[in-house]
């Protein structure tokens, strides 16, 4: 399974703060954001980072190990 | 003595930061320091409140990576970063940031670059309570 966990203002629009998604060979970053988008496309409008285990990636062909942790974020505003 | 990266819901201590940025080298001649505190007015609205939001391990993570990377940028002696995750009225204090090196200069710019860094790349959002209902913030001025 792939644990996904979002924060602050992307589970506003989610509703929850974290999903499991089946794992499948081949999986990337892209066909899991393209996956979650379908279903979330309010919440996706604001996610700008994307973050496995917890390591910001920015290339989203990047192939997915399965038990993943990937988190897709909203701009940042700490500080 | 506490860690010199963190993220805490309680209040930091200035004094005690600063104490313990010095005890790490008798060479520091230098030491700057950034807080961030809670407004009470923001995008004109009144904000009566802040609360935020942290993938928390992430966060730690990232400012450790920046704390290191200032050390190495600017030659710094040592440096702390504290980070509030709580909710906050006006005039409470959110971060702390504190640069130590042997002169002004690279700890004034190194401390700088951090709170700059800080707000682009560690996993923390801000949502403002005001009277017309709650924002989160997505912008970094």
């Amino acid at each position: 399974m792939i644990n996904v966990l979002f924060f602050g203002p992307v589970v506003e629009r989610t509703g929850t703060n974290s999903l499991q998604v089946a794992y499948q060979s081949g999986m990337t970053l892209q066909h899991l954001r393209d996956e979650l988008a379908a279903q979330y496309p309010h919440a996706f409008e604001i996610v700008c980072f994307s973050a496995v285990n917890e390591h910001h990636v920015r290339d989203l062909s990047m192939p997915l190990l399965d038990d993943s942790e990937v988190t897709f974020m909203a701009k940042f505003s700490g500080g | 003595m506490k860690a010199a990266v963190r993220i805490q819901q309680e209040d930091f201590s200035q004094d005690e930061e600063i104490l313990a940025l010095k005890a790490s080298s008798k060479r520091m001649g230098g030491i700057a320091t950034f807080v961030g505190c809670a407004r009470d007015f923001s995008e004109g609205r009144d904000v009566s409140q802040i609360s935020f939001d942290a993938y928390g391990s992430m966060a730690v993570s990232e400012m450790n990576q920046l704390r290191s990377e200032a050390i190495a940028k600017y030659g710094l002696l040592d440096a702390r970063i504290v980070h509030r995750i709580c909710t906050v009225t006006a005039g409470d204090n959110i971060v702390f940031i504190a640069a130590g090196a042997e002169h002004r200069a690279a700890a004034l710019e190194a401390c700088r670059w951090m709170i700059d860094e800080l707000k682009v790349r560690v996993p923390i959002w801000k949502k403002e309570v005001t009277p017309q209902g709650e924002t989160w913030v997505t912008s970094h001025p």
